[in-house]
């Protein structure tokens, strides 16, 4: 072989290499989807099972295409703020070269791709919080905008090379706690201050009474799936560098490696952080997502040993925080605010408080920092919660947000056309 | 806040984690054992608490 065919051979390999290793990954992200089915329907009674499953299934699949249409323009264009760079979002245009088949781009599919079901597990982590309540129609245009536009939005400033906040505020969120996991958390606050809660939930005297789902271990085990696609969700978040070294979502050089050691590092504190605080099963499983989501943002640098004791600690905060969001009269079924908020709050300061003296890796990028994490954490909570509640309260106020308190009692699952458990109903 | 990077420059970087190669790896080894054992107490105290209620 010449040295050309062999650069050539080169080149293809990596090419092909990367679009298997991301194709992967987008088929590991589905289990995100099929834990978030389970999980939502396990919590749900059995009146309101289906419906829950329903709604979640049609978040997943309403957001592929709206992200096709022009979620993913949004996320090359908006980096800079909300005024468009054309240019940039050419590439993501549905009717341009790169958006369909294409011989001479192994490239552009797989990360659409990837990017998707990134979208789409912001829509689930939305989803849970509202069940038995909602209505269908409403919660199909809130997924759409919080999957293909807001997150889309926060994935440009706080993810891109080039995103505002990246190269103004040294911004550090590898793993998105603040991308995608405080931006859906506080996108469903916004709404769940609209809907109200479920009823009963609430007595007279403000008491809360603990509504149970009909299935914890149906919840437990769609958790557990969770995390087990969050494999596949973290290995998207790096760069393939073929022939060179893998890079995290800014170009800094990593390994896979590393985040192998961090993610088990921060199931296992979650979970035992959960355990040691509630020793209850069903904050045990979440607790794996706390720490999942409390390391995310510095998977690529923390000492696993620290990533353990930073997640044990997002394993106590989430169900504090849930308890304390009870007490404000927010009914958040699954505790996702909770979960996916405060952690992933507490991720993002966390980064700020332990990583700071890092050396950037481009010229003119400020370095970690506790100042820079925290506003990146209040840009992520404002950017997420405003059009979450203002939406919700432009719904509610048309009078299509929440189901009658007839359909609830009947159950949710008088919308949809079949049943769940057909031999628990009366002859 | 605190400065845990082991490096200054990236060209040639080796372990890269938060104060590898320090003391400060060491402390947060020796808290996560503490923090592993605590779960197995919290264990211990339920097991106690079931075992003196319904146990023979």
């Amino acid at each position: 072989m010449t040295p050309a065919e062999i650069e050539a051979a080169l080149q293809w390999t990596t090419n092909v290499n990367l679009e298997i290793y991301y194709f992967w990954t987008v088929a590991v992200m589905v289990l995100i989807h099929v834990g978030f089915l389970m999980y939502e329907m396990g919590a749900s009674r059995v009146k309101h099972s289906l419906a829950s499953g329903t709604k979640n299934i049609l978040a997943f699949a309403i957001v592929i295409p709206t992200f096709y249409m022009f979620g993913w323009w949004i996320y090359l264009a908006m980096y800079n703020g909300f005024i468009p760079d054309f240019e940039a979002g050419a590439g993501g245009v549905p009717w341009g070269d790169a958006m369909g088949p294409n011989l001479q781009d192994n490239a552009t599919g797989v990360f659409w791709g990837a990017f998707t079901l990134f979208a789409c597990t912001t829509a689930s982590i939305m989803s849970g919080s509202v069940i038995e309540r909602i209505r269908l129609a409403a919660f199909i245009v809130l997924a759409v905008v919080l999957g293909s536009v807001v997150w889309n939005l926060s994935a440009a400033w706080g993810w891109h090379p080039d995103g505002w906040m990246v190269t103004k505020l040294g911004y550090h969120d590898v793993g998105a706690s603040g991308v995608v996991h405080m931006i859906a958390a506080f996108f469903a606050l916004g709404i769940l201050i609209n809907l109200g809660p479920r009823l009963g939930k609430y007595n007279k005297d403000g008491s809360a009474n603990r509504i149970q789902g009909h299935s914890l271990p149906m919840t437990m085990a769609g958790l557990l799936l969770i995390v087990t696609g969050f494999f596949g969700f973290f290995a998207a978040c790096l760069l393939y560098g073929g022939t060179a070294q893998w890079t995290n979502i800014y170009g800094g050089a990593t390994t896979l490696s590393a985040f192998c050691f961090n993610i088990l590092m921060g199931i296992a504190g979650g979970i035992l952080g959960g355990y040691f605080k509630t020793r209850d099963p069903f904050w045990m499983m979440s607790g794996a997502l706390c720490g999942l989501i409390s390391i995310a943002a510095g998977m690529d640098l923390w000492d696993p040993s620290l990533a353990f004791v930073v997640a044990f600690a997002g394993g106590i905060i989430g169900p504090i925080a849930a308890n304390w969001l009870e007490k404000l009269k927010i009914d958040d079924a699954v505790g996702a605010v909770s979960v996916h908020g405060v952690c992933g709050m507490w991720g993002l300061i966390a980064v700020g408080l332990f990583m700071g003296g890092y050396p950037t890796h481009a010229d003119g990028v400020p370095p970690i920092s506790l100042g820079g994490q925290f506003l990146g954490m209040i840009v992520m909570a404002l950017l997420g919660f405003i059009p979450g509640y203002v939406l919700s309260l432009i719904f509610k106020v048309c009078g299509v947000l929440r189901s009658s308190d007839g359909v609830q009692t009947a159950g949710m699952d008088v919308e949809i056309v079949n049943d769940a458990y057909p031999e628990q109903l009366k002859s | 806040m605190l400065n845990s990077s082991p490096i200054i420059f990236w060209d040639g970087a080796a372990a890269i984690f938060t104060w590898a190669g320090s003391g400060g790896a060491v402390l947060w080894f020796w808290v996560m054992v503490i923090l592993c054992i605590l779960p197995a107490l919290s264990a211990l105290r339920a097991e106690r608490a079931a075992e003196k209620e319904y146990g023979g």
